[in-house]
This record gives C-alpha cells, structure tokens and sequence, in this order.
C-alpha cells in the first residue's frame, strides 16, 4: 500500500472517530476556536487602532521657518526634499504675506502689525508628518536635519505625544504576544487532554495493533491527524468570528466616526492572515496530539 | 527455527521465572509448551514476542537475534509472528471483518487484499458467514476463531498460542488445537501453550514441559 493510502485511511479514521462523537468534537473545537480568536482578535484591534492613529497625521505638524532672504529657489529645492523624506504625508508652503493674513484672522492684531510698517513674519512650510512611521528619535533626527538645511532658520515640533503614543502601542503588542503564547500553550494543552481521553477510549486498539506489529507511526498518525482536523477547523471559526466582531462593531464606530466629521473603517483578517491563522491554529492542534500520543506510546512500547 | 540458548528471565526483586533454558524448535514443527500455573509459560511467549526483555542468554528466531533487536525494529519482527491468546483480546466495538483486517492494515495492505484475505482467513476458522457480526454476538469458541482468523490471515513465519483453549470445552478445545495442527502442516511453525492435558496426550505432539521456569523432561528438549 502506498504511503498517501496509509495516510488516506489514518484521515479517515480519524474523521470517522470524530464524526462519532459530535459534541466531543465541537466543544473541542470552540473551545480552541474562542481560544485563538482572543489574542488574533486583540492583534486586529491593535491594528486598527495604529491605523486610525496613522490618520491624525496634522496632529504631527512640523513648522520649519525660512529666513527672511530665503530665495525662490531655496524654496522649490526645500519643498522638493521635504516632499521626498519618509513619512511626509503633505507639505504646504505659507509665503510670507499668507502668514500675515493667517496671523491677522487668527490673532486680530491688524493694528499692532501696521505699527510695525513691514511685514515682520517669515516664510515657513508646514510638513505633515505620520507619527508611526519612525521612532520618535528618528523623527527628531529627521526634524534636526532639516533644521540645518539652507533656507530654514528654524523647526518648531511638538513630538513628545508621538512618543507616548508609540510607547502605549508598544506595551499592547508585548501585552497582546504575552497573551498570545500563553493561549497558545492553552490550546496546546486542551488538545492534548483531548487526544489523551481519545487514547484512553482507544487503549485496547492501540495494545492490540502493537501486539500484531503497528509501528508507533501508524498507530500515532489518526491521533496527529484528529488535532490537525480540529485546529484547523478551529481556525476558521476563529477568522468567522473575528470577523463577525468586526461587522457588529462597525456600526457603533461609524457612528462614533461621524461625531469626529470622519469616517473609519475597521480592518478584519487579510485572507493571508485567515489562512495563517488557520495554519497556525492547525498546528498548535497537531502539537497537543503529538504530546498526548508520544506520551501515551512511550509508555506502550517501553 | 526457534532457539532459546541459556536464556533466564528475572523481574527485580522477584524471583527467576525462566532459569538457564535450553530449547530448540526447528522451523515448520509443531510442539505444545506445558506446565502448571506460574512455570514460565505465558513468559517464553512473551519474550517470543518481545514484549519482555531477556534477561541473560541469547533468544533467535529465524536467524533474527531477539534478545539484541533493536526498539525500532520490533514491529517488523512481530509482522512475522500471529499470536492467539486466552481471552482472544478482540475489539468488541469492532465486526469481526475489522478486527482480522488489522493485522493486515498494521503491515500496510492494500484494500483490496485486506477484502479476499480476510475473507480467506474466515473461511478457514469457518466463520465465512460471520463476517460482520460484532464479537459480542459470538460464542466463546468462535470468539477465539476470531482471534486464529486474525493471528494467521498475513501467513506469519511462526503461530504462538497463549492457552488458546483455556476458556472452552472439551470437543471446542479439540476443534481449536487441530486448526493449528492444520496450519503447521501447511509449514507454519507452532507453538501452542497448554495445560490440557488430554489433549497434549491425544495430539501426540513434541512437549516442552516447564516447572519454575525450567524444562523438565531432556528428552522432549528439541522437537
């Protein structure tokens, strides 16, 4: 017999014993299903939240000021490379006579400036920048250096909420990988304690298969392959019911969004990420079967 | 051929079960293997088996040194051995059709084969119109067809027997034994554990008798 036979006929007992016992089986797999949409559902809410952080990129303003003799050209080559500089999102020159009228609107100082005869404000470009895109040192770095550039006088940031921010998302990722793993032994071990009850069910067979000459191979595969079915099957209920989250919480955040004069759409799993999480779910199944059964046949073929 | 060469078997802490033994059965014979309750019987086969490990001396069965075989190795050996034991250790959750096939699932036989040559083994045990019947539904008796059917369906080099006929009567016992007189005659080597002793009597055939773990009579040493 050919090994994909032996291995077809292993994948059809191994159904066929789950298939046997329907409940068994679906409380296995929602367990490991509800198990796994935890830490992947927190890993999608993380991500939203970084993109929706991504949008309040005029929260990132950078205002760099020109010298009062700045030339025209200074200027088309100062915008040419802010534009080209990472994480640069828009960049609006304000001439000179702009900024008076803004600072006149804004301040209603009309009267003070004519005192002064002559336009007293520079030139400057405001860059909008996306926070997440660098460190907060190397957005520093980033703002020093066009400090230096010809033409600026000066750079006025205001990054330390950018740091704050990136050092809060920081924490809920380590958080979220913490609870990932320790999930991730959880579901290890409810599929192992499941095979272990399958194996104990089945001692008499595996005694006799042993007795008659099966290799721990044969005897190890319809096990191996029960947790592959179910943590594969448990994958794909986890990815239906993150994304079932996502669609009943969609309204209530397009309301929220609307309060903002905004709109935000939540991100759910990509297919890649659905198929990962179903390969990933798979085998964390097939390791908790591996335990129980290597266990079990250490102790049958000692 | 089977060769026990000073071969003891001892438990720690325990007594011998099986001192120094000496025994030869030549490939293709039939010998029986008596004594009474703790002699050491159920061991040899156990050891025949492999599913102990010799204590001191040197066990070979069919060129294949059991006493050394290595862990990996000990399915492939049991492949050429068919057991029957006492309590025929069928699965009761299992038609008889599936628990004869697994000897032959276990070597890795296709479908096909495992149809016609479980079909054949039944036919041999006259259990052909029995072949799904579950084992709860049989007699003692044809319980233990069940388990010959299984232990000679893959036509294995050697046929052990643990007290097949323990459990039955007179004229069941008598049906059993000479299945396996059957089946030696067709070259298999047997070795049947027994303390019957009208049968061992009736059959005729070399005796291999233990008291305490030793062989008793020198001349019935080598069958």
């Amino acid at each position: 017999m050919s090994a994909i036979h032996i291995r077809l006929e292993a994948a059809q007992n191994a159904l066929h014993t789950l298939v046997k016992q329907p409940l068994a089986t679906l409380m296995t797999i929602f367990a490991l299903a509800i198990v796994l949409a935890l830490p992947v559902g927190l890993f999608a809410a993380l991500n939203n939240l970084q993109q929706l952080l991504g949008q309040w990129r005029d929260q990132a303003q950078i205002s760099l000021f020109l010298h009062q003799d700045a030339t025209e050209q200074d200027v088309q080559q100062l915008q040419k490379q802010l534009q080209s500089s990472t994480g640069v999102v828009n960049v609006r020159y304000v001439g000179k006579s702009a900024a008076l009228q803004e600072f006149e609107k804004n301040a209603g100082m009309t009267a003070a400036i004519k005192i002064l005869g002559e336009n007293p404000l520079p030139a400057s470009f405001i860059v909008e920048l996306n926070p997440l895109s660098e460190s907060p040192a190397a957005l520093q770095a980033q703002i020093q250096s066009w400090a230096r550039l010809p033409g600026v006088a000066s750079a006025q940031s205001d990054l330390h909420w950018v740091a704050r921010l990136q050092a809060i998302l920081a924490l809920g990722k380590t958080a979220v990988w913490i609870l990932a793993i320790m999930l991730a032994v959880g579901a290890i071990l409810v599929m192992g304690n499941t095979i272990r009850l399958h194996i104990a069910q089945r001692r008499d067979e595996i005694d006799i298969a042993s007795l008659v000459g099966a290799t721990r191979a044969f005897i190890r595969r319809p096990f191996l392959y029960q947790g592959l079915i179910q943590g594969a099957i448990a994958g794909v209920l986890a990815w239906i019911i993150i994304a079932i989250t996502i669609a009943i919480l969609q309204g209530p955040v397009d309301r929220l969004a609307t309060l903002y004069g905004t709109r935000f759409e939540l991100l759910g799993l990509t297919g890649l990420e659905g198929l990962i999480l179903i390969a990933i779910s798979a085998i964390l199944g097939w390791l908790g079967s591996r335990l129980a059964v290597g266990q079990h046949l250490d102790h049958t073929f000692s | 051929m089977i060769e026990f060469i000073n071969v003891t078997k001892h438990y720690p802490g325990r007594h011998h079960v099986l001192r120094e033994l000496n025994l030869k059965l030549p490939t293709g014979q039939m010998a029986l293997l008596t004594g009474p309750s703790g002699a050491g019987k159920s061991t040899l086969l156990k050891l025949l088996l492999r599913l102990e490990d010799v204590s001191h001396g040197t066990l070979m069965v069919n060129g294949v040194d059991v006493s050394t075989l290595k862990k990996r190795h000990i399915p492939a050996y049991r492949r050429r051995i068919g057991v029957v034991f006492q309590d025929h250790k069928l699965l009761m959750d299992r038609d008889v059709f599936s628990n004869v096939a697994l000897t032959l699932q276990v070597s890795g036989v296709n479908a096909k084969q495992i149809q016609s040559r479980v079909r054949a083994a039944l036919e041999k045990v006259g259990l052909g119109n029995r072949i799904h019947n579950m084992p709860a539904t049989l007699s003692g008796g044809e319980q233990q067809r069940v388990g010959i059917a299984r232990a000679i369906v893959h036509t294995p080099e050697i046929l052990l027997a643990d007290e097949p006929t323990g459990n039955l009567d007179g004229s069941l016992s008598t049906e059993i034994l000479d299945m396996f007189r059957d089946f030696h005659q067709h070259g298999t080597t047997v070795l049947v554990a027994t303390h019957d002793q009208a049968q061992v009597e009736r059959l005729g055939l070399p005796v291999f008798h233990l008291e305490q773990g030793m062989l008793q009579n020198s001349q019935e040493k080598s069958a």
